[in-house]
């Protein structure tokens, strides 16, 4: 499968070039100390409405710091860098979907960060907070199912993302503004319980609490099963609708570029 | 093997004003500028040619090398490969092709050559002892092995050719396009490139398709030129004979050892610098050799060349004529 070896060629290529790794693990582990510290002060010893202890919390932060490695993308750079070289019609020359080249490439990006930053991340969090155990071993399989939606949430947002921002001059700062706005409005910091009920009623309409919120109310079991299978369809539904958005746009941007010439 | 049939390409671009005013009343209309980049071509091409697609600047080249490798789609008309509508079927007919940009590459800047190869053979699933011949074949030809564990962005110019030339073929394609590949060379490369194009021309039939500004491209690789102007088929035909009948002319260029340079009735002096003139003869009149005789007779001559009418003179007169009727 050639997407299979595009993703391959790109996790060695990661391991053997990436320099900006530390840069990475250092951010992040400043983000997830304060946090930390934060819910710490906050929480005392206590414990919050739904069940929440600063314990659970705890977890909670550490395991967000280490998920948000799995939402790492270069899609929209990629997308940009290859409309305004007008290389993208040139890839277009071999029978492959350039997108499906994207995507590989990401996760090929992805599989090296496991090792490169989100084992550190676990690692350093285990030793400077707490060992961030899963709720129960019952929860692994539910988790990962919505771990992997999460990551497929993610990686159809950036990519249409993209694929809309692409006329747009000052992408890098876009691109920049979306990504701290998600990990805002995901519940990757905050999580939403701790929102109003009418912004976490909208919120609870968007994709976004579907990337961070929801496996990690698993991983912490911070939610009924019912209310996580609830918020599993939703998820599943954000995920189709996401899809087939992607497959329209992605049809549209290639055909365009074949009419206007690349 | 490939048909052109009435192949027309508008381009619609919108016409930017100047200045604030102009950026200002942009977001309030635009203007729709129409360019016919390429209008009703019609050719065919068959298995084992080597055809020269020359022309202007912006006469259309690139356009139509672009909808016939799939990667544009024709406003109207078809391109047929092998019977296969290129646009209808871009998937499976680009199979048969393989493209050469001049100023793109096709290979991963990030990547190593052999490491682009490899994607392309698993793109292509091409087996593994296929790839290996013609990986052989290639570095025998333009001397790839040094470069195979090169990273794309670290090649020069000339070595980027080198690996974009083996990748187009190592699916071993029935066509090749190549537009403007010689841009930019150095005389060494561009050496090895018409090799290059001979080669497989000869070993494995391929056709190929090329677009040059290069009149030594021509001259070496292409038995059959089409000229093309305005999106417009000027003249298509063999080189020679085009050459025949447009440009029946050569140029002598004699150096003499003094500045008083000699006339003959039968040709045109078209210049003279110091001691150095040209002569423009047709060959219907006058022999190269009867114009360096009676040259010489009259005064003695240090040093000769001559020179067969340039592809510029031939596209201006192929244009020129058009006008004419
Ligand atoms: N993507 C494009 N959008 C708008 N106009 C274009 C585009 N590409 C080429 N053109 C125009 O089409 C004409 C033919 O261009 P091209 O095919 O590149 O010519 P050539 O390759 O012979 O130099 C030119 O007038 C050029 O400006
Ligand atoms: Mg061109």
């Amino acid at each position: 499968m050639s997407y299979l070896y595009v993703m391959k060629t790109q996790l060695i290529r990661s391991f053997t070039y990436r320099f900006d790794v530390y840069g990475n693990i250092i951010m992040q582990t400043i983000i997830m100390v304060t946090t930390a510290f934060f819910w710490k002060a906050l929480f005392g010893s206590g414990s919050f409405g739904n069940g929440m202890t600063a314990d659970k919390m705890l977890t909670y932060t550490i395991i967000s710091s280490a998920m948000s490695v799995l939402f790492t993308t270069g899609v929209e750079r990629r997308i940009q860098r290859s409309v305004q070289q007008g290389s993208i019609s040139v890839e277009m020359i071999h029978p492959i979907n350039v997108f499906g080249v994207y995507f590989a490439e990401d996760m090929g990006t992805i599989a090296a960060l496991l090792f490169q930053n989100l084992l550190p991340i676990i690692i350093i969090g285990s030793l400077v907070i707490k060992v961030p155990m899963i709720v129960s071993v019952s929860a692994i399989p539910m988790f990962a199912a919505s771990l992997v939606l999460s990551m497929g949430i993610n990686w159809l947002l950036a990519a249409i993302f993209g694929m809309w921002a692409f006329t747009a001059v000052e992408m890098d700062a876009l691109i920049q503004v979306k990504k701290h706005l998600l990990r805002l409005l995901s519940g990757s910091i905050i999580p939403i319980w701790f929102f109003p009920d009418s912004l976490r009623a909208v919120l609870e309409a968007l994709p976004f609490v579907y990337i961070y919120q929801l496996p990690l109310d698993i991983y912490v079991g911070s939610a009924s099963t019912e209310d996580i299978l609830r918020r599993m369809v939703i998820q599943v539904i954000w995920f189709a609708v996401l899809g087939t958005a992607f497959f329209i746009l992605q049809r549209r941007v290639l055909g365009k570029v074949m009419v206007q010439g690349g | 093997m490939i048909r052109v049939n009435d192949l027309h390409k508008e381009y619609h671009v919108v016409k930017k004003g100047q200045g604030l005013s102009g950026a200002v009343k942009g977001l309030f209309k635009s203007e729709k500028l129409t360019v016919n980049a390429v209008n009703g071509l019609n050719f065919h091409i068959n298995e084992g040619e080597i055809v020269g697609f020359i022309g202007p600047n912006g006469s259309g080249k690139s356009t139509t090398i672009k909808m016939m490798t799939g990667i544009l789609t024709p406003t109207s008309g078809e391109v047929l490969i092998n019977g296969q509508n290129i646009t209808k079927h871009r998937k499976e007919a680009v199979r048969d092709i393989g493209v050469v940009f001049g100023q793109r590459t096709q290979l991963n800047w990030d990547l190593r050559l052999e490491e682009s190869f490899e994607l392309l053979r698993h793109i292509y699933r091409i087996d593994k002892k296929q790839y290996s011949e013609t990986l052989e074949v290639m570095d025998e030809i333009l001397g790839i092995g040094e470069i195979l564990s090169k990273p794309v962005r670290q090649m020069s110019l000339g070595q980027r050719m080198k690996g974009d030339l083996a990748a187009s073929m190592l699916h071993s394609p029935k066509v090749l396009f190549l537009d403007e590949p010689t841009i930019g060379l150095d005389v060494g490369t561009k050496y090895s490139l018409r090799k290059f194009i001979k080669e497989i021309n000869r070993l494995r039939k391929t056709t190929v398709i090329l677009t040059t500004h290069d009149l030594g491209d021509i001259q070496q690789l292409c038995e059959r030129i089409i000229i093309i102007n305005s999106g417009v088929i000027m003249e298509d035909g063999n080189l020679s004979e085009i050459v025949e009948r447009i440009a029946p002319y050569r140029t002598l260029k004699v150096e003499f050892y003094d500045s008083d340079i000699p006339k003959h009735e039968r040709a045109e002096l078209i210049s003279e610098d110091n001691n150095v003139a040209c002569y423009k003869f047709f060959k219907s009149e006058l022999t190269a050799a009867e114009l360096i005789r009676d040259l010489s007779g009259e005064k003695a001559i240090k040093d000769i060349s001559i020179e067969e009418a340039g592809i510029d003179d031939i596209i201006r007169i192929a244009y020129g004529i058009k006008n004419v009727e």
